[in-house]
């Protein structure tokens, strides 16, 4: 895609197949990251504090160039920067990949499922799928500049969303009495949830917000934290946290493809006009939550519209403004368009493209099959199903195997992004320096205690998205994204080669 | 109309990495799906052996 670079975080659950769990979700996941950076030796553990809630030791660079750590207890995968979408979504498959392998290589297959969903039917918690896309300092970053965004962030669940039975409670029904937090008994929710058997976004029911700077609470459409990673005077990275997690790569290809094209609209001056939605964050759930799939939303101007006729204009401009730009541009504008058509002929002609339609099939047939309610509580370990990453167990990876869904990657390219960063970005600089450094090139220490870490003097490294340091030599910054670093980097390497070892210096 | 706003490459890109085929490289896109054929019965066969209590099992933090 032109100029634009790509991130995709995954926060992925662990399922303890247990009536009385031996261990906890987040016991698993150290193990299983501490398999991957020990024993398959994938990557580098950081050595030092990256934030309060990223202790040494906590998660690391991977040879790949993308990031593996646990967040909140999850496991998380950022990929590394990708400036095309057949780099994003093999990428992001490659993380799926190293976790369910260090899964089976743990012989934890049987008791450990990895879901790559976004929330918990049964408590409601959620966790996320963060998109990133690299934007020019000059875009339009304030409240009507963003306003064509979050339109099309609104309405593009149509096709992007994952799809959910139920939906989740009121967080106003939930009310602290002591030291214990305790439902507080409500008809809304009861309703609510009798009247949901189905919607097509995970993440709608949590976004709270339009605009809103922080993350973990009142989660907005568009998230303002400013956080470039990368030169702040030239870049700022538009970070999003409203969609859900794909499995299908088509549906994740579409997803970044649209957005990043709508981007540039935006940046152009060329979005679409006067399509400001009155109440962006209420329409957010109504499309997601309509059971009719006639997703109206109502216009500031008053009139009310389709949420595939919103569509339709983002793509009537993008293909003005952005067609013939790039191979992939015109596949995006060729897909977005075929999408959209299919939306208006039913569910099931968009099956095994999108994950919404592919699992509401699958409900549906099993419905059919075995005679059940939407209410069978079977059915949300269905849902869950889906996103199982076991090639063998998943619901996405069966209609993967029985050629209902096209696979943009092959496992030849899977593999290859789990052991290579992508060669046009400073991924691959630091790709090399993370490779350099595990065949022995660093002084990594065998056993990482607290006690060295807690030596802040004299680090043998400390690697962030946007700059190294290696102990002894000067800083190392890689502020532009779109450049790989990748001779400056081995002329640095071959410079810090010649430093006397710390444990030889004397 | 090419986007002007961002700042220019200097380094050409490197070589990607290997190209995936495109759906239509594969054989006409993406297939639509045959609700009666035999695939569905491997479907449901996948479906019928997944425990029955597993959301009930997945319990997970609020993260982000």
């Amino acid at each position: 895609m032109l100029n634009r670079i790509f991130g995709l975080e995954t926060e992925y659950g662990l399922l303890v197949n247990q009536d009385r769990p031996e261990y906890s979700p987040s016991w698993v996941a150290q193990r299983i990251r501490d398999h991957i950076f020990r024993v398959d030796r994938r990557g580098l553990l950081d050595l030092h504090h990256r934030g309060h809630d990223e202790p040494p030791g906590n998660g690391g660079f991977l040879i790949n160039a993308g990031r593996l750590y646990i967040d909140m207890g999850h496991l998380e995968y950022a990929s590394p920067e990708c400036t095309t979408l057949a780099d994003l979504v093999a990428s992001d498959r490659a993380g799926d990949r190293i976790i369910q392998q260090a899964i089976t290589a743990l012989g934890l297959d049987a008791t450990v499922s990895l879901i790559k969903n976004n929330i918990d039917h049964e408590t409601d918690a959620t966790f996320g799928s963060h998109e990133n896309y690299l934007v020019s300092r000059q875009f339009p970053f304030s409240r009507r500049g963003l306003g064509p965004l979050v339109t099309f962030l609104v309405t593009r669940q149509i096709f992007t969303g994952a799809g959910r039975i139920g939906c989740a409670s009121d967080p106003n029904e939930w009310v602290q009495i002591g030291g214990l937090i305790l439902h507080r008994p409500g008809l809304r929710d009861a309703q609510d949830r009798s009247i949901v058997p189905f919607q097509i976004s995970q993440r709608a029911d949590y976004i709270v917000n339009d605009f809103f700077e922080w993350v973990q609470h009142n989660r907005a459409i568009v998230n303002t934290r400013d956080e470039p990673l990368a030169d702040p005077n030239q870049y700022r990275r538009i970070h999003l946290l409203c969609g859900d997690s794909n499995m299908a790569e088509y549906a994740t290809a579409l997803k970044m493809g649209t957005t990043g094209l709508v981007l540039q609209l935006i940046e152009a001056g060329q979005a679409p006009r006067g399509l400001g939605i009155s109440e962006p964050v209420e329409a957010l759930q109504d499309i997601s939550r309509d059971p009719e799939r006639q997703w109206i939303v109502r216009l500031e101007s008053g009139q009310s519209i389709s949420a595939i006729d919103v569509q339709e204009q983002f793509l009537a401009a993008a293909q003005r403004h952005c067609r013939g730009q790039d191979e992939e541009t015109d596949w995006v504008l060729a897909q977005w368009e075929s999408v959209l058509a299919d939306l208006r002929h039913g569910y099931e002609t968009l099956v095994g493209r999108i994950d919404w339609a592919s699992k509401l099939w699958l409900l549906d047939t099993y419905r059919d099959a075995e005679q059940v309610a939407w209410d069978d509580p079977m059915l949300k370990s269905l849902d869950l199903e889906y996103h199982n990453l076991h090639p063998e167990r998943g619901l996405c990876y069966g209609l993967e195997e029985e050629g209902r869904a096209p696979r943009l990657t092959t496992e030849k390219v899977v593999q290859l992004a789990q052991d290579h960063p992508p060669r046009n970005t400073r991924a691959f600089g630091r790709g090399e320096l993370v490779r350099h450094l595990l065949s022995g090139g660093g002084a990594e220490p065998e056993q990482e205690t607290p006690q060295e870490y807690d030596d802040h003097t004299s680090y043998d490294y400390i690697i962030n998205w946007s700059n190294f340091k290696l102990r002894g030599a000067s800083p190392f910054f890689m502020a532009d994204p779109f450049r790989t670093y990748v001779q400056d980097v081995r002329s640095h390497l071959a410079g810090q080669s010649a430093l006397p070892d710390r444990h030889d210096a004397g | 109309m090419r986007y002007m706003l961002m700042p220019d490459r200097r380094e050409a890109p490197g070589d990607p990495m290997p190209k995936s085929p495109s759906p239509s490289e594969e054989g006409g896109g993406p297939r639509r799906p045959d609700t009666g054929s035999p695939d569905k019965d491997n479907l449901l066969k996948r479906m019928r052996k997944v425990d029955p209590k597993q959301a009930e099992r997945y319990r997970q933090r609020t993260g982000e």
